[in-house]
């Protein structure tokens, strides 16, 4: 009941479930912690008094891994599919990354509730601009939306921190990532986000150079996701990658670990 | 108050007297190891603030069950700490001597230290008696160091699984001094969903291969769900020969067995107009 | 109908519609997110011919390096620039919201504007938030009554100086100007300087790193040097690039071919007016 709550895009019974869930000192499907001894050695469960002991950071409370590469001509966008309460995987075929337009994408990590309402009030700002530019965004003036709208709650912001790419004039590629107050880094090569982003940084370090054709970047996306996720216990669960060229948007479904 | 106060747990030894007269060789092994309790006024704090620096290893799924033809103990392989994986080939079913085993989930440290201690002590029993110790003076051996340190940060969830002459043998043990004998038991982060499979798929009168793949497929299923779960899922049998490893399956292997995929041909959108 | 309205903020500004909501959840003793930082060397001079502004190109977010080779040196006006440290966002957004004020102000009056007007805004800016929007300040400029340097602090306070550093670099480099500045440096020697004082906080402020890049403004005319120096080239790159042994196993693929764009230009007439 708990996790269809934080499902649930509706915002109020999301902020509801979340708070219900960060109420349970005890493992999520424990029964009564009154008996002794279940009691007793509930400190050695899942989220028991140790764990609590570093305060957890909302922004793993769903977990996820966010990336985005630039190649050639083209640019991919890979996110893992894992859905989480903590530790409890709830759901494998979750979406992290949005489509904005053909030629424009957006990965959200972070929490599950913010980043949907926060996609939905892109999605809403980007059909307004349609509406009156009969032309779709480019991807800097998307960025510089995203980042507005995130400074805006500067002082109570959206947990999630996105990751946009997309092909701008002359099919030019560009990446970006934010904090969660919309604070930009531009970068040239890759940028990462989400709980695994320590990993996903080492990873994109070794393995990424300049100038890919779509198979390669391909390549090299996926096992620097895949090789990222599978030193993080809060996302992974296989891969889901965007490869987008001038002419055609590839998306793939990676076979991954599942624990 | 506390200075120089150590914790004298020699009262719990069983087989002191019956050695007699203490040596130099018997003064390491047979008494209890204890720690220097902290020279601080305020030792609760301090203890809360000593856990928090060595974090015990967590996240895990043991399980050992009883059933006709001895017990069969199984475990996955993953030490994370925080969000991070720090290993997924961790040996978590420790053998205390050919008879017995032990599992572990808590303190890595803990488990290891005291199993090892364990054995030990194992050992002399079978050499001050000339039979071996049966599971249930074992276990309790365990209850009663842990217990002693009842309250000081220790952080252990054990499984004692062992043959002895009465047959299989199976106790829960833990840091707070608890102590059960049951017939099937799971411990960890992971133990929810273990549970669910097991509960749901045990027999008394399984034979070893069906155990096994009960044993097998709880663990896969609780690495599944729980994310502090993961790697190998090894299956260990104790039967009246002493214990035998079944299997170690890698469960990204054992997913993709018990959920085949094909991958699916390239699907080619077609673009209107 | 009403929540288009809600959507889009009228007048922009702050909305604290989570505020509640992420008091409560920092309550449950979960962390707040930690943001960009930019824990950074930023300095500026006044030479001879007008004023020189410094900063390495490091952004941080903890203790990993999140950019290597940030901007931070901002735009403010044609003959103002201005250093930003502290919460990347704020310096970006009161950079931005300053220089477009300005914007308006010179569209208004059609005359150039005055580094004391940018000063003025963004004090008044940073002490109606009490600290709360995190920028620390080198704004630099030349305008008609001159060169001039400011520093201004999260809180609103501010400084007039012929030579000013900030950030968490600020000692490093302020040991370099005060052994080294004087009045009425020329041109290679005031860069020369800003170079060294960026430098010194680059190799000896862990919050500083990468390049060095500076700005410098005349009396009518304006140079950004971007990484004018990059004294920390990336040595580890593998000149055959890196190879998977094994690779990536695809369950599912989806092409969707896009669409030609095509412009329609209506009636060759039409555009003519």
């Amino acid at each position: 009941m708990l996790d269809r709550a934080a499902r649930s895009t509706k915002p109020g019974p999301v902020t509801f479930g979340i708070l219900l869930k960060l109420d349970l000192e005890s493992p999520p499907s424990q029964h009564s912690p009154k008996t002794a001894l279940r009691f007793a050695y509930s400190s050695l469960s899942s989220s028991s008094k140790f764990q609590q002991s570093p305060p957890m950071s909302i922004f793993e409370y769903n977990g996820s891994a966010v990336i985005a590469m630039v190649g050639k001509n083209c640019f991919a966008i890979a996110s893992d599919r894992r859905l989480g309460v903590q530790l409890q995987t709830i759901a494998t075929d979750f979406q992290k990354i949005y489509r904005v337009h053909d030629k424009l994408f957006i990965g959200l990590s972070g929490l599950a509730t913010d980043a949907q309402t926060l996609y939905q009030r892109l999605v809403f700002r980007h059909k307004l601009y349609e509406l009156r530019e009969e032309r779709n965004m480019k991807p800097e003036t998307f960025a510089s939306l995203v980042s507005a709208l995130l400074y805006e709650k500067r002082f109570g912001p959206y947990f999630c921190q996105p990751v946009i790419a997309g092909l701008g004039d002359e099919n030019k590629p560009f990446i970006c990532t934010m904090d969660s107050i919309g604070a930009k880094e531009l970068a040239k090569d890759f940028v990462v986000s989400g709980t695994a982003s320590e990993s996903l940084y080492g990873a994109c370090e070794a393995m990424f150079k300049p100038d890919m054709e779509p198979e390669e970047l391909f390549e090299t996306i996926s096992q620097a996701l895949l090789s990222s996720v599978d030193r993080d216990c809060l996302s992974g669960w296989g891969g889901h990658v965007y490869v987008v060229t001038p002419t055609e948007v590839t998306e793939r479904i990676l076979k991954g670990r599942m624990d | 108050m506390l200075k120089g106060m150590k914790l004298d747990t020699s009262a719990l030894e069983s087989h002191r007297l019956l050695i007699g007269a203490s040596n130099e060789l018997q003064n390491g092994f047979s008494t209890a190891p204890s720690f220097e309790i902290p020279n601080t006024t305020d030792f609760d704090c301090f203890q809360k603030e000593a856990i928090q620096m060595v974090k015990p290893a967590k996240g895990t799924t043991t399980l050992a069950f009883i059933f006709k033809e001895g017990v069969m103990v199984a475990a996955d392989s993953r030490a994370s700490m925080g969000g991070y994986i720090s290993s997924q080939s961790v040996k978590k079913i420790i053998e205390i001597n050919p008879y017995m085993l032990g599992t572990m989930a808590g303190g890595a440290a803990d488990c290891q230290f005291w199993h090892r201690n364990l054995g030990v002590k194992c050992r002399l029993h079978e050499l001050a008696n000339k039979r071996r110790i049966s599971v249930t003076g074992a276990s309790k051996l365990l209850a009663n160091i842990l217990y002693s340190y009842r309250g000081m940060g220790l952080s252990v969830g054990t499984m004692i699984a062992g043959w002895d002459e009465t047959g299989p043998g199976l106790y829960y043990v833990d840091s707070e001094g608890g102590r059960l004998k049951g017939m099937r038991f799971s411990v960890g982060s992971g133990s929810p969903y273990a549970y669910g499979v097991l509960d749901s798929g045990y027999r008394y009168d399984m034979s070893v291969d069906e155990a096994a793949e009960l044993a097998r497929r709880a663990i896969y299923h609780a690495t599944f769900r729980d994310g502090a779960s993961g790697g190998v899922a090894s299956v260990y049998y104790v039967g009246a020969d002493g214990w035998k490893k079944l299997s170690g399956d890698d469960v990204a292997e054992l997913h993709y067995n018990y959920y085949p995929v094909q991958p699916t041909v390239a699907e080619h959108v077609m673009v209107e107009g | 109908m009403g929540t288009a309205a809600v959507d889009v903020p009228m007048k922009g500004g702050f909305s604290f519609d989570h505020c509640r909501r992420n008091a409560m959840l920092s309550d449950k003793g979960l962390k707040p997110p930690s943001f960009l930082k930019t824990g950074t060397t930023i300095v500026g001079l006044i030479f001879q011919d007008g004023v020189i502004l410094g900063a390495d190109t490091r952004a941080t977010e903890g203790p990993i390096v999140a950019d290597k080779n940030c901007e931070k040196i901002h735009y403010m006006a044609p003959n103002i620039y201005c250093c930003g440290a502290g919460t990347a966002a704020d310096t970006e957004a009161v950079t931005d919201t300053v220089s477009s004020q300005l914007q308006l102000h010179r569209y208004h009056t059609s005359r150039e504007s005055r580094v004391v007007t940018a000063l003025s805004l963004l004090k008044s800016h940073l002490f109606s938030y009490q600290g709360h929007v995190s920028a620390a300040l080198v704004l630099g400029g030349v305008d008609v009554t001159g060169p001039h340097l400011h520093t201004i602090y999260p809180h609103g306070s501010t400084d007039t100086l012929p030579f000013a550093t900030m950030g968490s670099g600020s000692l490093a480099a302020m040991a370099v100007f005060e052994s080294k500045y004087r009045e009425g440096l020329a041109r290679d020697e005031g860069i020369k300087l800003v170079t060294e004082a960026i430098c010194s906080g680059i190799f000896n402020d862990l919050g500083s790193g990468s390049n060095v890049d500076v700005c410098v403004i005349t009396k009518g005319q304006t140079e950004y040097l971007r990484n004018l120096q990059t004294p920390n080239p990336r040595t580890y790159v593998n000149e055959r690039g890196y190879s998977f042994s094994k690779k990536t196993e695809v369950l599912s693929t989806k092409i969707t071919p896009l669409k030609e764009l095509v412009e329609v230009i209506e009636g060759g007439d039409a555009m003519e007016e």
